[in-house]
């Protein structure tokens, strides 16, 4: 590229959120977040392991409002993330790629994640003692 | 909402722009200042205003949003001919790019109420209250509307998009069959004109080095090319992180080509050949 002092036209800042790029983004978030939380999953489990005290520890930090909120943002972000996966499963044969396909996979996925967040809680309620 | 066609705007009022702050990562020469409102004619009864990026490397000056008033009963009814009308009636000193007013030529893509498009084939009652127009998204300006694109074409060079084949030329036509040649559609009709590549946000992040969708379709329409004998060098050439792995399937550039045509199939091809090559 030449003439650095040319401006350069708006990218991010203008170009208007689609389903695909918004869909993209919350991938790639949700893989991070993952990542956070599967170091939080392996301190849980070293919690239940290491004896009562850090058990409840770990359990008092699950049950406080701030903990569920996360937990639930987390649960959700595997079920985004592992639909989103799917998806890129099949795009990686080279199916779904017609526009309209395209936007009813993209929102069945978002549809499914929270669907499947739901059922997991309800599950975990119906569960709970 | 389920988009059918990439010609299909979008009616949501919300979420226009990613919830960042305006400058996020804008160099200070890049930055848009306000700019200079432009009233409509005397006497002219039914206006539309719309927004437009103004830049003039003469001036000194930085980006500015001009805001135009334009005369609908006096113009006609695309985007290109508001900008056309403001150019013959109101500001002569507008700059953009355009020819062939019917969406052949792809010389006014631009960006439109935040996607790109070509000037000439969106309709004014497609565009918002305050239409905003802006070029191409992230490329260097060099007057208004108009972007420099040499870096896309030196890309597009860097795939020879040109018939390659050993031996002396044939006698006559290199014949393909029906088949052979329904493989093109889709490919061929691309015009350039980069709305898809300048709305790929993983070209905004690695441009110097992903090819990006517009050049990408290209390569795939040689490596799908019947009389092309050259797909083994095509993919060494492709097989590479960036030029091609820079593509996370997005799909921008499908959603806003407006030729209709699918970048984003032609890269997952591509990939999809590359892996079937593999020992």
């Amino acid at each position: 590229m030449h003439e650095p002092l040319r401006p350069l036209s708006p990218n991010i800042q203008h170009y208007r959120p689609q389903l695909t790029s918004v869909l993209s983004i919350l991938h790639r978030m949700t893989g991070v977040l993952l990542a956070g939380a599967a170091v939080a999953l392996v301190l849980g489990l070293w919690a239940v392991a290491a004896g009562p005290r850090a058990y409840g520890i770990a359990r008092a930090a699950c049950v406080s409002p701030l903990g569920l909120a996360l937990l639930a943002l987390a649960t959700w972000a595997f079920f985004l993330h592992l639909c989103g996966g799917i998806r890129h499963l099949f795009w990686d044969r080279v199916r779904g790629f017609e526009l309209a396909t395209i936007y009813r996979s993209g929102w069945a996925v978002v549809a499914a994640s929270i669907l499947l967040t739901a059922l997991l809680w309800l599950a975990a309620w119906r569960l709970s003692p | 909402m389920i988009v059918r066609s990439s010609s299909q705007v979008s009616r949501s009022r919300w979420l226009r722009r990613f919830p960042l702050p305006r400058n996020l990562g804008v160099a200070a020469a890049s930055r848009i200042g306000p700019g200079k409102h432009w009233s409509a004619p005397a006497g002219a009864r039914r206006l539309k205003t719309i927004e437009v990026y103004r830049y003039d490397p003469e001036s000194g000056g930085k980006p500015r949003l001009d805001s135009f008033e334009v005369d609908l009963d006096d113009c006609g009814p695309m985007v290109l001919d508001a900008l056309i009308w403001i150019k013959n009636r109101v500001d002569s000193s507008l700059a953009f790019r355009r020819s062939c007013r019917e969406g052949v030529c792809g010389s006014c893509a631009m960006n439109i109420d935040g996607t790109n498009w070509l000037a000439c084939t969106r309709h004014l009652s497609e565009t918002g209250p305050r239409a905003s127009i802006y070029p191409l998204a992230n490329l260097r300006v060099i007057k208004d509307l108009v972007p420099d694109q040499s870096h896309l074409f030196a890309q597009y060079r860097m795939i020879e998009p040109w018939l390659k084949v050993q031996g002396a030329p044939p006698e006559r036509e290199r014949l393909q069959s029906i088949e052979q040649r329904k493989r093109l559609d889709g490919y061929y009709e691309c015009i350039l004109c980069f709305c898809c590549t300048s709305g790929c946000p993983s070209h905004w992040w690695n441009g110097d080095r992903f090819l990006g969708p517009a050049v990408l379709l290209q390569a795939w329409r040689w490596l799908t090319d019947s009389r092309d004998e050259a797909r083994g060098e095509r993919l060494d050439q492709l097989h590479d992180p960036f030029r091609l792995y820079r593509c996370h399937t997005i799909l921008n550039c499908t959603r806003t080509c407006p030729k209709g045509l699918n970048p984003g199939r032609a890269i997952a091809e591509i990939k999809q050949l590359l892996f079937e090559r593999q020992p």
